[in-house]
């Protein structure tokens, strides 16, 4: 059964159901998650509970990503 | 801008993390503009390789950046408070140091060291918005470089794909651009958002 979350603004569909954690789903994009700062609906999740956030249907994610230089 | 805003400004406090490309730079142009009081943060000492694109000159390398920085800032503003810290910024010094600042502009090289003030900022200090730049390496593509609104207390500088790499140097103009697009972003938040706060501070 497919799934969907909402990843930056656009749709994603998962056809072998969720990434179990937060953590997974950075893994298969291929994000090094010392880059990134999360929220689930609004919420910021903390790097260190990354592989404890479990992922539900429907939510929507904001993965902000930095790239070296400054 | 109309007078009152240069008052709004005077009560300011900003906390800039880092004193390379960005940081030397905002903290440049915040003073030309005479805000209140800068928090400037950075362990690190000027290197010959620096003044490619940071404000600091040739008889200042090996010295520290906070140093230096304090000595530029003082040749164009005498009287400006300035507060500098020779620290490695951690989660806990993050709150420590800024637990004053009206607002925080995250000037850090490292991807690394972004993820870590933006992520402690947003989640400890409730009040403090956060200004922080991704995507600023290379040459050209002026207008990639942009300000955008992530939520009520991030604000975000830049193309956010252009990372430092092999072929991929960090040049002054676009640092330049990315830099002062902060500054700009601080002082529209002081002047528009934060004046309340900055006008109850001074009372």
């Amino acid at each position: 059964m497919s799934v969907t979350l909402k990843i930056n603004g656009q749709g994603k569909t998962f056809e072998q159901g969720l990434p179990q954690t937060l953590a997974v789903l950075l893994d298969e994009m291929k994000i090094d998650a010392a880059t990134v700062v999360a929220e689930i609906d609004g919420q910021i999740i903390e790097r260190a509970a990354f592989a404890q956030t479990e992922l539900k249907e429907g939510q929507s994610i904001e993965l902000i990503r930095f790239v070296g230089g400054g | 801008m109309a007078p009152h805003t240069f008052f709004e400004l005077k009560n300011a406090v900003v906390g800039i993390a880092g004193l390379g490309g960005l940081g030397s730079n905002v903290a440049v142009a915040l003073t030309r503009l005479k805000v209140g009081k800068l928090i400037l943060v950075d362990f690190d000492v000027v290197e010959e390789s620096n003044l490619s694109r940071q404000n600091y000159f040739t008889d200042q390398v090996g010295c520290h950046k906070v140093d230096a920085s304090l000595e530029n800032l003082r040749r164009i503003h005498p009287e400006a408070n300035l507060d500098g810290r020779k620290v490695r910024l951690t989660p806990e010094k993050v709150v420590e140091i800024f637990k004053d600042a009206h607002v925080i502009a995250e000037c850090f090289d490292r991807a690394d060291q972004k993820q870590m003030i933006v992520e402690t900022v947003l989640t400890q200090m409730p009040e403090v918005p956060i200004v922080s730049v991704s995507g600023l390496a290379g040459y050209g593509r002026s207008n990639e470089i942009v300000t955008r609104r992530i939520s009520d207390r991030l604000l975000l500088v830049g193309d956010t794909v252009s990372g430092i790499g092999p072929g991929v140097p960090l040049t002054a103009p676009r640092v330049g651009i990315a830099a002062y697009h902060q500054a700009n972003a601080i002082t529209e938040l002081l002047v528009n958002e934060l004046h309340t706060k900055l006008t109850r501070s001074a009372t």
